[in-house]
């Protein structure tokens, strides 16, 4: 126990002092590693825990994308403000969808969030032409105040993703997480012995909405420029999506190991294999699913018990 | 992955010549498009090469280019100029292929002071941003369409009305806005105007409306894949107005190849074409870079190409001017950045003079027109090699 | 009014196109329970099938659709026995990340193999359409729609009515009771892969003839069949048939009547709803997982 705690210690002390060394591209990739573990993470709180697979979360990527968009640039309030609001919205957001979609199961759940993310994708682009408004900007794209201070946004989301991981650690142990567990293995059982299965999904889907929502956010100030084509592209929902199972769905560490390998082994891959490097991707994930199937944190620690119930 | 400590890099000195880095799609929506820009750049640096290399103070430095794939998407764009900057090094950069990726790595490339000139972006907004380091030899994506329009006021009968569509990006939903400023500009009555998903998988009930109201002429905002689809779609709902013009796709060479007699009369906006008098002392005339270039690969340029080109020329006249010898350091780019404002020159892509946002001085319009399956100048009339083919036969009598 | 019923006819035919080409995505889930991602990418081999064999040997579409299906019954098989058996009965993200895995081989090694260019063929009668009162039916699509109709009936009277048909129904149904009465279950998987495959090879082929292909197609097609099968009834085939109607109606109605940007989204929140509301598909013959 104390091992750990040295080691996690060490390396929040190694986290928050990268920025004093490096700069330039090694941060920016530094910055989006831990991005992508945030996102994983998010991703896992409902569909890793729950198994319940979402195939829209983008969504929330992009509603916090145009709130901090409306708030930063049309009511010139702070980057702080807007991220809040962007947390909120999100959060709201989801309540509202998730309460009724949570309903639904298995490929019907995948399908129905896709279904939502693509829709509000299509309204966001054609928001200015229905209402005549000039709001969004469409496709012509919607800029942000330029702030270029790489330590800023290492630490933005160095702070959201600590908050995302300590929510997942928290749950792990509380009866909200044994809530989710418990709906992975057999919801209809779950009920049966009281527990709130609908609460605790919208919770969870609620949670990882908001911090989606943040990231959002962040990473559309940061980029400086956002289109709906680049905020709400299934493109972001699918990484997640692989990054978690890579690691290992419904545990602490999976998304977060999932995520920083396959960002950055697609990354050595592209920067020496231009042409290949994605169908070695593909040959890397093929392996995984076959030869680990429980993620590389679950086949390193020998597995979980299965949730389904057939062979 | 090797982590670099920032900062002035001396140790680079060593090596010789000027390293470029581009950030450019090779896959994903783009593509295709953006291979063109690669092809484009690596004649370049082939030709410059072939002589030695960039001439600095009586000094010839070889060129060396990196290219990168942003997969067709803006934040990779911007961490791979980042890249380019940081990591590999580079002296300079060019620009991609794309206004939304190159919109994500302009602002990149304007936090490290490093000039980056495209020639295959062109979206208005790139300018709007008040950026030192960004310019562009394509005008503004509005104007850009202009002798596409044009073309249709030399021809007779003049048609009345038009109709517009187009894909729902920032280029294509520009060169919209540009079809319609400069049709009614001409008098001509825009009697439909709508933009669609880049998504859209089927186009005959989008184009059914536009034959619905039986246009003199329809103007498309596209790319290559969009401009493909709408000729696709238009001989299958069996729709042919007198005259079909697009903003971007017709001129490159495959358009032709794949749609092989379909693509006959299409017109499309261009800025470039190889009869245009235009020369430099690296390629020659317009028409000499068009010949190299067809021995080189097989084909003749697109004018995003000759516009590629003509922005690897003027950094490159820039930087044997004010005699900056690699590896180049902030101060030398931020003279070059300088240098670039003063220039006015004229290469075998035409004038190049960049205003105070960084656009290029405007192009005459031109419009090409693909006859007997080879692009053809046809407006302005000065420049044209022949008469616009107007109007249309309907598809059932080709 | 003549726009509106030109528009429903192409609503229809489109229909039959989204059906053609999900036919198999429904029929691979219905019996392996598998979602396959890398069904775009069936498609888009069939569609360079067609492609090559009509610029190097001049074979018309209509004439190589065999070779088409054949090609992918094959590569099907392969592909079934090699990899996806493996995942046939773990929870279904299991199949979704290993076929998005493939998804990513095959699209890259297109890629490779044939560029990014935008690919498209004059067959001189494909391009065409028939004229009758004013209304316009291309004539790709039309051949399109029957085709849909007749592979559709054509695997449910295979499912319904031949001895390898009820193996793989009852080996649908229950696979480790197939397995006790003697039945291969790994043939028989392999088998309706093989098929599934097949007849998403003939449907990339029609697509060739009338829409512009290119190696990272794929996608779109995967999400569209998803959303046919889920429209349809998740795994019962003549849902394809009603659930590709139903997106293509809807999509060119929307297209000529409202705006084309709304149409992307109309059909998705529709597909929203239909899910809240009648989960099961539209008749509520689908199955919950």
């Amino acid at each position: 126990m104390n091992l750990r705690i040295v080691i996690g210690l060490t390396s929040c002390a190694a986290l928050i002092a990268l920025p004093l060394f490096f700069g330039g591209y090694a941060i920016r990739l530094a910055t989006l590693t831990i991005m992508w573990v945030g996102l994983a993470t998010c991703w896992n709180l409902l569909s890793g825990y729950a198994r319940y697979i979402d195939f829209g979360s983008v969504v929330y990527f992009g509603i916090g994308s145009y709130i901090a968009f409306l708030v930063m640039a049309r009511l010139e309030q702070s980057f702080w403000v807007a991220l809040i609001l962007a947390a909120v919205a999100s959060g709201l957001i989801a309540l509202a969808i998730g309460i009724p979609t949570l309903r639904l199961k298995g490929a019907y759940f995948a399908i129905a969030t896709f279904a939502f993310a693509e829709a509000l994708k299509q309204v966001a682009l054609e928001w200015d032409n229905l209402t005549g408004m000039s709001l969004l900007g469409g496709s012509h794209g919607a800029t942000f105040p330029i702030n270029t201070s790489s330590a800023f946004f290492y630490y933005v989301f160095l702070a959201l993703t600590a908050g995302i991981l300590t929510i997942t650690i928290l749950t792990e142990r509380s009866a909200f997480g044994y809530a989710l567990k418990a709906i992975a293995q057999d919801e209809d059982a779950a009920e049966g012995v009281g527990v709130n299965t609908a609460r605790a999904k919208a919770q969870a889907y609620a949670i990882s909405a908001s911090f989606l929502g943040m990231y959002g956010a962040t990473e559309s100030y940061w980029l400086t420029y956002i289109t709906p084509s680049s905020v709400f592209d299934v493109h972001i929902t699918i990484q997640m999506v692989i990054m978690t199972l890579l690691g290992g769905m419904g545990t602490v560490l999976g998304p977060a190991v999932g995520a920083a390998f396959l960002y950055l082994v697609s990354e050595m891959l592209w920067a020496r294999f231009l042409y290949v490097y994605m169908a070695m991707v593909g040959l890397i994930i093929i392996g995984v699913i076959l030869f680990m199937p429980q993620g590389i944190v679950g086949s390193l620690r020998g597995g979980f018990p299965k949730p389904h119930k057939e062979a | 992955m090797t982590l670099t400590v920032t900062g002035p890099c001396a140790l680079w000195a060593a090596e010789k010549g000027f390293k470029i880095g581009v950030s450019v799609a090779l896959t994903g929506i783009v593509g295709a498009d953006g291979r063109l820009v690669k092809d484009a750049y690596t004649f370049w640096a082939e030709t410059v090469n072939s002589r030695g290399g960039i001439e600095v103070k009586g000094k010839k430095y070889p060129v060396d280019l990196v290219f990168l794939d942003d997969k067709s998407t803006p934040a990779v764009s911007a961490k791979l100029i980042e890249k380019l900057i940081t990591d590999d090094k580079v002296d300079l950069l060019l620009g991609g292929f794309g206004s939304e990726q190159v919109f994500a790595g302009s602002a990149v490339a304007e936090k490290y002071k490093y000039p980056l000139i495209s020639g295959a972006a062109s979206s208005n907004k790139l300018f709007e941003r008040g950026f030192k380091y960004y310019f562009s030899t394509l005008g503004r994506a509005t104007e850009e369409v202009r002798g596409c329009v044009e073309v249709f006021t030399s021809v007779e009968p003049r048609p009345r009305t038009i109709a517009i569509v187009g894909a729902n990006i920032l280029f294509t939903s520009l060169a919209c806005e540009g079809f319609r400023k400069y049709a009614k500009e001409h008098g001509f009555d825009v009697v439909h105007y709508e933009l669609f998903p880049i998504d859209l998988q089927d186009y005959n009930s989008m184009l059914l409306k536009v034959k619905e109201k039986n246009p003199d002429v329809l103007l498309v905002g596209s790319h290559m894949l969009v401009a493909m689809k709408v000729v696709k779609a238009m001989k299958e709902i069996d729709f042919a107005p007198r005259g079909v013009a697009f903003s971007y796709g017709p001129t490159v060479p495959k358009f032709v190849e794949e749609l092989g007699k379909d693509a006959e009369y299409v017109i499309a906006a261009s800025e470039w074409t190889p009869n245009l008098p235009y020369k430099d002392d690296i390629f020659g005339t317009a028409a000499d870079l068009n010949r190299k270039y067809k021995e080189r690969f097989g084909r003749q340029p697109d004018f995003v190409e000759a516009a590629s080109i003509g922005g690897a020329v003027a950094q490159q006249k820039v930087i044997e001017k004010l005699g900056l010898a690699p590896p180049l350091r902030e101060e030398d780019r931020v003279a070059l950045m300088k240098g670039l404002y003063e220039i006015d020159m004229m290469t075998s892509f035409g004038r190049i003079h960049f205003d105070q946002t960084g656009a290029n001085v405007d192009h005459p319009p031109v419009a090409v027109q693909i006859q007997k399956g080879k692009p053809v100048n046809v407006y302005p009339a000065d420049a044209a090699e022949a008469p616009p083919l107007y109007p249309m036969p309907p598809w059932k009598k080709r | 009014m003549s726009l509106t019923i030109q528009a429903l006819i192409n609503g229809i035919l489109l229909g039959g196109v989204y059906a053609l080409y999900s036919a198999g995505f429904c029929l691979i889930f219905g019996v392996m329970g598998v979602v396959n991602i890398a069904h775009g990418e069936l498609v888009m081999l069939g569609a360079f099938a067609a492609y090559w064999l009509f610029l190097l040997g001049r074979i018309d579409p209509l004439i190589s659709l065999p070779i088409s299906f054949g090609l992918l019954f094959c590569f099907g098989y392969i592909l079934q026995r090699l990899l996806i058996n493996r995942v046939v009965g773990a929870p279904p993200i299991m199949s979704y990340i290993l076929t998005f895995g493939i998804h990513l081989v095959i699209a890259n090694v297109a890629l490779l193999a044939w560029t990014a260019d935008f690919r498209t063929f004059a067959v001189p009668w494909a391009g065409t359409s028939l004229t009758w009162g004013g209304l316009v039916i291309p004539k790709a699509r039309l051949v399109t729609f029957v085709l849909a109709g007749f592979v559709v009936g054509l695997l449910y009277l295979l499912l319904s009515r031949t001895r390898a048909g009820r193996a793989i129904r009852s080996t649908a149904q229950d696979w480790e009771m197939a397995r006790l009465m003697g039945i291969n279950v790994r043939a028989v998987y392999a088998l309706t892969f093989a098929l599934g495959a097949g007849v998403t090879g003939v449907a990339g082929s029609m697509v060739s003839t009338f829409f512009v292909i290119h190696p990272q197609m794929g996608l779109q097609y995967t999400i569209v069949a998803f959303c046919v099968a889920v429209l349809g009834g998740m795994g019962y085939l003549p849902g394809a048939l009603l659930g590709g109607l139903l997106l293509g109606v809807v999509e060119s109605l929307c297209a000529a009547l409202l705006s084309p940007g709304l149409s992307v989204a109309v059909t998705f929140f529709i597909l929203f709803l239909v899910l809240l509301i009648r989960p099961r598909g539209l008749l509520g013959r689908g199955m919950l997982e």
